[in-house]
């Protein structure tokens, strides 16, 4: 073989990876603004008038296996629900492609590009994660496909670009309000925080829960952490009633949830446990049982309400899937509706349009309670406190 | 085919990018070191690649650069005090190595904590990726059949032997790691640049045994292996949401059937699928048979000054209360052929093992031309020109037997990688000319049209032969050899004999250690024999054979007939 052509060749290569360094940053969605201005001008037809003769495409991206895929299942649930109640009231009809992006990043990127570029959906909704949203919702934003995030409680997530989205309240939306609910209802003077410090959501969640308690003057006796993963938790509880604090304020995911009351009861531990956003499923209920009664938790969907609509909801639910459903189901039920609300008013399937409509969205009825988007895309709609009472949760008043 | 690479462009790269991590697994496994810390390299990479984007808005390819440093860097100093570990407990310091690795990332704020860190500016290209994967690839494709490669190649067959060649076993090891880390820490560079976020979770446990499973399904028998492995099992998600496979649990279910039938039903990996459509050994070799063996004298080293080529004094082994060897003192004299006998336990391999620099002296002066051993370690006394066989044979039992005499010759060849990777035609020159010296050895020892064939195929006898061509290919002034004769049949032990006197008449100094009391008798100048630890006579095989105390310490009683010195080993 030549040996100096091959060096050659790998010179060469060598240079075109330093070429295109810089590279990169350039595609079609950097030109989203001019395309918005132009939309504006689209007349909008009042919803319920529109119809469509293709039925308009929705990605949906949740995580259907790995470790979320607890939330992922009442969440594709939940958004299959609304989609088919949709579909029955004709007008304007919705596929919905589902892809599963397994809780990895890795996975999320490709599932997006294939929804977008094979399928060429209007909007997606998902992924179920923040770190994945992280990394899929650029994404879109380049390729100027809006994205609906119906889980995503991360900062920072709708600052990725204007095409990005959410109906999930984040936790610094949701925390403050529980806690002050909480010091009202329990006359707190000092807690014991828990809570585990390898997840950015249950990381995150315990500095917003640090930062509210500070407002409210209420001192942290002690701070323990566990690790995902971990079954006992013995001697954080130990230390924490050891403290002898007012309350327990956790922050966990689902799986910890359950195990962390079932351990606390068994320690004796009597004072009222504050959860943050992973506490927020009837399935802890299930699998704490006893231990669950007296938790306080923040939530974005009020499952006690009085409105018929959430009534509804929950009883369609409840035929169409087994089981109760919980927020992530909820959350992702009024993510397609407000997708729907979107489409008819722009009449159209053209993301674009879809992006501008969801801007014009305020006030509206959802099963979250009233709804609007704020300037920067987040959600803004009531949180309610909720504490578990005889196994089912109540209004916390 | 543009519709294409739009379409899966994130899978394609993801399937570059985990081939080169697999690429690093494989860097180590071709050397038989089992770590698991190619996760952690990466993960450091990553983010330390990710905040000087972020921090510094450096150049990418000055990233790259730095990525990959940081990354060869750090598993150079993990690799100083891990590497003396063997097997799992090698994968079990590396897997802890890995979660400290994630605990600090997890805990540091520059580096976000749990959190993560972002955003990253997405530079990655396709092209980029393949570039990287080419590079490492093509590392690999030059870097197997040159003395370095071979070297790895029999540390991970047989560490012992291989360290009996003159293979200096820590510094091949700290290559393979550091290669291993450069590489893991290219894949983080490229990782981190393309997902635009990264959190210590996508670093941790799973995503090592991820590196090993594209290295495995791969294959480690081919340079092209990691390529295979890490582009198939990235695809596979891919396939299956093509093949109409619904998102859920049964991805994950196939996922896990179809590595089980690769693991098997094709053990080679899937690179072992190509063996048969012509990637076989024997192509590689075609230079070797072009330079036709002239069968000729392995010359042995040129001689250093003067005086015995072994010296011991007063030299004692202990093994805690037991003495192994006492007060054991000769020399051996240029081109002498010594035959060393005595009874089962009464020291023999332990002196040859000391004589090697395989163990140390407890007491006493051991002296290999004009070299005083202190704890020098087995490579070094190879390069002063000794080689040895073993008493249980120690071949490299995957590797052809001409590439296990080649391995012998390690002390003489020259190192060809470096100019191998740029393709400068001396280092074919020399590849060829070891082969050609690897192929005159064969040719001594009457196996030279077998030299294609794997060791372990060769019947016991050929493999003792093998043994001695192996250790003459380095041009030894001075032969050990372990019991040459066990377990052959008369026949062969005649031919071995006629072998010995023809290596020695070529110059080479023989200490023959032999059960085969004929064997010795009728090749040795000069007799040793040891008795419990202990040098009883010394002197020309007739006058030992009368010995009166040899006599005894093989038959246990003083015999009145001198000739009936057993003539057979155990």
């Amino acid at each position: 073989m030549d040996g100096l052509r091959w060096i050659a060749i790998l010179s060469v290569g060598a240079l075109l990876l330093a070429a295109c360094g810089g590279d990169g940053g350039t595609s079609p969605g950097a030109e989203g603004s001019d395309a918005a201005a132009g939309a504006t001008d689209t007349p909008s037809q009042a919803a319920g008038d529109c119809t469509l003769d293709e039925p308009v495409k929705v990605g949906v991206v949740f995580s259907q296996t790995g470790p979320a895929a607890v939330y992922g299942s009442t969440q594709l649930n939940g958004a299959e629900l609304a989609a088919e109640e949709q579909n029955a009231e004709g007008g304007v009809t919705y596929e919905l492609i589902v892809e599963d992006d397994a809780s990895d990043p890795a996975q999320g990127i490709p599932a997006f590009e294939k929804l977008i570029n094979q399928d060429q959906v209007s909007i997606i909704m998902g992924p179920t994660l923040s770190n994945t949203a992280f990394s899929t919702d650029p994404v879109a934003q380049d390729a100027g496909v809006p994205v609906l995030g119906v889980s995503n409680t991360a900062e920072g997530i709708t600052e990725i670009g204007d095409y990005i989205w959410r109906n999930s309240l984040t936790e610094g939306q949701v925390i403050p309000q529980t806690i002050e609910a909480a010091v009202g209802a329990f006359d707190l003077q000092k807690v014991a925080t828990l809570y585990g410090d390898d997840d950015s959501f249950t990381v995150s969640g315990h500095d917003t829960f640090v930062a509210a308690l500070e407002e409210q003057g209420v001192d942290v006796a002690t701070t323990q952490t566990f690790a995902k993963g971990n079954t006992d938790f013995a001697p954080q509880l130990t230390a924490a009633r050891d403290a002898d604090p007012d309350a327990l304020v956790v922050s966990a995911l689902a799986e910890e949830a359950a195990l962390i009351l079932q351990q606390a009861a068994e320690l004796g531990i009597d004072v009222p446990i504050i959860g943050g956003n992973g506490f927020n499923s009837p399935a802890i209920i299930e699998q704490a049982g006893e231990a669950a009664e007296g938790v306080v938790v923040g939530a974005a969907w009020n499952s006690a309400s009085d409105d018929p609509a959430t009534a509804d909801f929950i009883t369609a639910y409840e035929e169409a899937a087994d089981g109760a459903p919980d927020q992530f189901a909820a959350q992702a039920y009024a993510g397609m509706n407000l997708i729907a609300m979107a489409v008819e008013s722009a009449c159209s399937a053209e993301p674009d349009a879809i992006r501008d409509a969801l801007g014009g969205i305020t006030g509206v009825e959802t099963v979250l309670g009233e709804f609007s988007f704020t300037e920067s895309r987040d959600a803004d709609h009531p949180a309610v406190v909720q504490i578990v009472e005889d196994g089912s949760f109540a209004i916390l008043e | 085919m543009a519709d294409f690479v739009r379409t899966y462009n994130a899978v394609l790269v993801f399937m570059a990018i985990n081939g080169v991590l697999a690429f690093s697994m494989y860097a180590v496994l071709i050397a038989g070191q089992l770590s698991l810390a190619q996760a952690a390299f990466a993960s450091i990479a990553a983010y330390t690649s990710a905040l000087l984007t972020i921090n510094l808005g450096l150049p990418f390819p000055l990233v790259v650069v730095v990525g990959v440093s940081v990354g060869a860097i750090v598993a150079l100093l993990l690799g100083l005090p891990v590497l003396r570990l063997r097997g799992v407990f090698l994968a079990i310091a590396t897997i802890g190595f890995g979660e400290m690795v994630r605990i600090v990332a997890l805990n540091l704020d520059i580096t976000g904590g749990a959190i993560g860190l972002r955003p990253i500016p997405k530079v990655v290209t396709l092209w980029q990726a393949y570039l990287a994967l080419a590079l490492c690839a093509c590392f690999f494709w030059r870097l197997r059949p040159s003395k370095l490669g071979r070297g790895l190649a029999a540390l991970r067959e047989d560490e012992v032997a291989a360290r009996a060649m003159g293979i200096d076993v820590v510094r091949y090891k700290l290559f393979a790691f550091t290669v291993s880390g450069a590489m893991a820490g290219l894949s983080g560079v490229l990782f981190s640049h393309f997902t635009r976020f990264i959190a210590p979770g996508q670093f941790g446990f799973e995503r090592a045994v991820e590196a090993l499973l594209y290295a495995v399904v791969g294959g480690t028998g081919h340079w092209l292996g990691p390529v295979l492995g890490g582009g198939f099992l990235t695809f596979l998600p891919e396939l299956q949401r093509q093949l109409g496979v619904e998102a859920g649990w049964l991805r994950p279910f196939y996922n896990g059937l179809i590595l089980l039938a690769v693991v098997l039903f094709v053990p080679g990996g899937l690179v072992g699928l190509g063996r048969p459509l012509g990637v076989s050994r024997r192509r590689r070799f075609g230079a070797a048979e072009k330079a036709a063996p002239s069968v000729e004298a392995a010359s042995p080293a040129g001689p250093s000054g003067n005086g015995p080529l072994v010296r011991l004094e007063d030299v004692g082994k202990s093994y805690g209360g037991l003495a192994a060897l006492a007060n054991v003192g000769f020399c051996v004299e240029r081109g002498e052929v010594v035959g060393l006998i005595g009874p089962n336990g009464a020291g023999k391999t332990t002196l040859i093992n000391i004589v090697t620099g395989l163990t140390q002296a407890s007491t006493g002066v051991v002296e290999v031309r004009g070299t005083r051993l202190r704890r020098t370690p087995a490579n070094r006394v190879t390069s002063l020109g000794v080689a040895r066989t073993f008493q249980q044979t120690k071949l490299f039992a995957h590797l052809s037997a001409r590439e296990n005499v080649a391995v012998g010759g390690h002390r003489v060849a020259r190192d060809t990688f470096l100019r191998r990777l740029v393709f400068v035609p001396g280092a074919r020159r020399d590849e060829a000319s070891d082969l050609a010296r690897a192929d005159r050895c064969l040719a001594m020892v009457g196996l030279l049209d077998r030299a294609d064939e794997p060791a372990e195929r060769f019947s016991y006898g050929d493999q003792r032969r093998l043994e001695i061509a192996r250790a003459l290919c380095g041009e030894p002034a001075l032969l050990l050899l372990d019991e040459p004769a066990a377990g052959m049949n008369h026949v062969e032990a005649q031919s071995l004999a006629d072998l010995i006197r023809s290596i020695a008449a070529r110059g080479v100094t023989i200490l023959l250690i032999e059960h085969n009391v004929r064997l010795v008798m009728r090749t040795c100048s000069r007799v040793l024999v040891l008795d419990f630890g202990r040098l009883i006579a010394d002197g020309p095989p007739g006058e030992v054979a009368r010995d009166s105390e040899v006599i005894r310490a093989y038959l246990g009683t003083s015999a009145d007939q001198p000739s009936s010195v057993p003539e057979a080993g155990p």
